[in-house]
């Protein structure tokens, strides 16, 4: 369900990036609380058509801060141009309650160190876990291993510096550039070069090694970089259930395709507390089938990536083409994503909870 | 039970019985944190150390990933200990009995002659008892249980009562760790560490340098915190008088002597110029080992040199060289003018009256041995658990 919420405060933390403010209106308070790292879906209209995109909150929900977005352009990226360069103060957008499995579950008594890496916008829920950790878990220490293309497109790096300043036994921040300025009018980039590739990872967790040693790892960046890093942390012999990852811009393809779906399987869904009962064509995914059936079912990103379509297999068979949003926990429950699901079974049987 | 023989809180005996001894080890050091070392003793992957909790020896080693891991130092295959004392660089833990070999993550990778002698053993369903470590102040601790209380809930509370020093960034320097071994109980070395009434008297010419009488201590949970100010002369002449370089964070705000005992075996000391941690290890009822590691300011050595020759060359003058039973007897503990050697004196010499038959204690000091009547009702308290 979309609320209309209006927009408080829009400003650049750089050129090319906007970050919006959510007025969330009193009644709603309750309902929009939200674990640091998870996303917000909204619908935007634009030129008539109406889009649906999710972006991470880059606000802390331990710290009393109004919800807030980032959203950093993309060329010729529609939604993202049109939120730099017309939304304005006042202005109301649809937008769905938190959601997402990308989160850090913050306690006050717990003494960890959380390992955060991003890169470019994947600093936006990075940033609201790492205030999170500063904030409202006073023992714990973060290391943030952030990477960039240049220095004008390093978002928020005043107020990390600030955190810093306010935490400096607690927080460790290293940038990296991959095509850092050789000059800007106020600086020579002196830090670290490349991208955070596995020789940078290995070099990162050797310099800054965890001081509390119950450990976290927070990955946001593209899907090739998650990748690379999740294994390096792997190869040096971290469990996978300590290694969380949230992707940017998902690919349809990039999953397993040769999965034998079966053709026209009986699918029994619950959905808003009703059944429904549909056949599910070749080809097509249990997604596609209840949205043309007018099932309303939650769903954003289409791709894999968000998780806002999960529901739970209760019963037969279903492979998914593309998986970046759950984990081997929720898989094992069962869980799975309606957009990339495809059944393997005659008969299927999902709930959506 | 003879109820008259108290200590005045634990009976006499918990202080010579075998009994007891073992039941200790079990219930309080099979059940706690307990200090293990300094975070620098394990430097790269693959370096460990062992240390005993109660019956229990523990290994720590570092994992590629920069973590530390505890395990419980004893073979899955026939209890064999694994690993002895230090070590640099394993790839793997490899038990000496039969060679099973673990990898640093404590999971069982390889058994000789395995598809003859072992053909229904799976690997991946064994792995070394698991043990919980962590870094607290610079210091490594482990607790003999995989799913112990973060060490900071621990210790909570107890961080604002100790001194502002970061020992990370002091240097420990070769040849100053101190060890001995008491012939007395533990509790008797822990109660000396924590007699406030004693300061002023068995060290009255030793611990001169603090103002007692004004002196401020209490309990946190089950550790004691203890903070003393310098005393006038030693204050307005520290310069002079420290014998090592003043710890940078020592400023005047804070400066004075933070002296916590963190239950159930390790002292720490905390000083203008130095940082010790004194480590209380129970061997019998009657013998404890005491091991002393302290960090100072990094110095050079002409720096070391110039500084306690004029520490030395003041010290007389100031305060005084007297010791507590004249000097001419150097085999008398009493006149070695050295703090410790009065300590163990007094240790060593309650102990040995402990089984006769006339012992008992006839008061304790309203405030100055309250603190080791507290001691022993928090010892009570973990043995009746």
């Amino acid at each position: 369900m979309f609320h209309k919420i209006k927009i408080s405060n829009i400003n650049h933390p750089i050129k090319d990036a906007a970050t919006i403010r959510f007025d969330i209106p009193n009644h709603l308070y309750e309902q929009f609380n939200y674990h640091p790292g998870q996303h917000l879906i909204i619908k935007f209209n634009v030129e008539g058509k109406e889009a649906r995109r999710s972006y991470s909150l880059n606000s802390c929900p331990h710290n009393n801060e109004a919800l807030e977005v980032t959203i950093k352009r993309v060329k010729g990226g529609l939604v993202s141009n049109f939120a730099n360069d017309k939304l304005k103060v006042g202005d109301e957008l649809e937008i769905m309650i938190p959601q997402g499995r990308f989160y850090a579950d913050i306690n006050k008594d717990a003494y960890k160190t959380y390992f955060l890496f991003a890169a470019g916008s994947g600093i936006t829920p990075i940033i609201s876990i790492l205030k999170s950790v500063l904030y409202a878990s006073p023992n714990s220490v973060v290391n943030l291993f952030y990477g960039n293309a240049h220095q004008d497109s390093i978002i928020f790096r005043d107020k990390l510096e600030n955190l810093k300043k306010e935490f400096p036994q607690r927080l460790e921040i290293v940038h990296t550039l991959s095509e850092p300025k050789v000059w800007t009018s106020w600086e020579q980039w002196k830090g670290k070069k490349g991208r955070i590739d596995t020789e940078n990872v290995e070099w990162f967790i050797n310099n800054y090694p965890p001081i509390a040693q119950s450990t976290e790892y927070y990955i946001c960046g593209p899907g090739a970089m998650n990748t690379s890093i999740r294994k390096t942390l792997m190869d040096l012999g971290i469990p996978k259930e300590l290694i969380h990852i949230e992707q940017f811009g998902g690919k349809k393809d990039d999953g397993n395709n040769d999965i034998k779906a079966i053709d026209n399987a009986q699918l029994k869904a619950t959905l808003n507390g009703k059944q429904f009962d549909l056949i599910i064509p070749n080809g097509k995914t249990i997604l596609q089938v209840l949205k043309e059936a007018d099932s309303n079912p939650p769903f954003s990103c289409e791709s894999g990536v968000c998780g806002t379509c999960a529901c739970k297999l209760k019963s037969g068979k279903a492979e998914m083409k593309s998986n970046m949003a759950l984990e081997d926990k929720d898989l094992n429950k069962g869980i799975i994503l309606a957009c990339q699901a495809l059944p393997t079974s005659e008969n299927i049987e999902i709930v959506f909870e | 039970m003879d109820t008259k023989r108290k200590m005045p809180i634990l009976p006499v005996e918990a202080y010579i019985s075998e009994e007891w001894f073992d039941k200790e080890q079990e219930i309080i050091f099979g059940n706690s944190w307990q200090f293990a070392g300094l975070t620098e003793d394990i430097q790269d992957p693959g370096d460990y150390i062992t240390v005993q909790c109660g019956h229990q020896n523990i290994v720590i080693v570092k994992g590629r990933d920069q973590r530390l891991r505890a395990f419980h130092n004893l073979c899955r295959h026939r209890g064999t200990q694994l690993l002895r004392a230090v070590g640099k660089k394993q790839k793997a833990l490899t038990c000496p009995y039969h060679d099973w070999t673990y990898d640093l993550s404590g999971q069982l990778i390889s058994v000789p002659e395995k598809e003859e002698e072992f053909p229904d053993l799976e690997l991946d369903k064994i792995c070394l008892h698991k043990a919980s470590v962590d870094i607290w102040r610079g210091m490594l601790w482990v607790h003999p249980k995989p799913d112990a209380e973060p060490i900071t809930k621990w210790f909570e509370g107890c961080w604002e009562y100790l001194g502002p020093h970061d020992p990370t960034r002091l240097i420990e320097y070769p040849d100053t760790i101190y060890e001995k071994v008491i012939n007395a109980n533990w509790k008797i070395v822990a109660e000396n560490y924590i007699d406030v009434y004693h300061l002023s008297h068995l060290h009255s010419n030793t611990l001169n340098m603090y103002d007692h009488a004004n002196a401020k201590y209490g309990f946190v949970g089950d550790h004691y915190m203890f903070w003393e100010p310098l005393a006038k002369v030693y204050h307005d002449n520290l310069d002079k008088l420290s014998p090592t370089k003043r710890i940078k964070e020592m400023t005047d705000e804070y400066i004075g002597a933070y002296v916590p005992w963190l239950f159930p075996n390790t002292g720490l000391s905390e000083t203008d110029s130095s940082w010790s941690v004194f480590h209380t290890i129970p061997l019998a009822p009657d013998r404890t080992k005491v091991v002393v590691r302290s960090k100072i300011e990094e110095m050079t050595d002409w720096e070391f040199y110039k500084k306690s020759a004029k520490s030395n060359m003041s010290w007389h003058g100031l305060m005084g060289g007297e010791t507590k039973y004249g000097n001419d007897d150097p085999n008398d503990p009493m006149a070695t003018g050295d703090f410790m050697a009065e300590d163990v004196y007094a240790c060593e010499q309650q102990q040995k009256s402990l089984k006769n038959p006339l012992f008992s204690v006839a008061a304790t000091a309203l405030k100055g041995e309250s603190t080791v009547r507290t001691f022993q009702g928090i010892v009570e308290k973990w043995m009746s658990k």
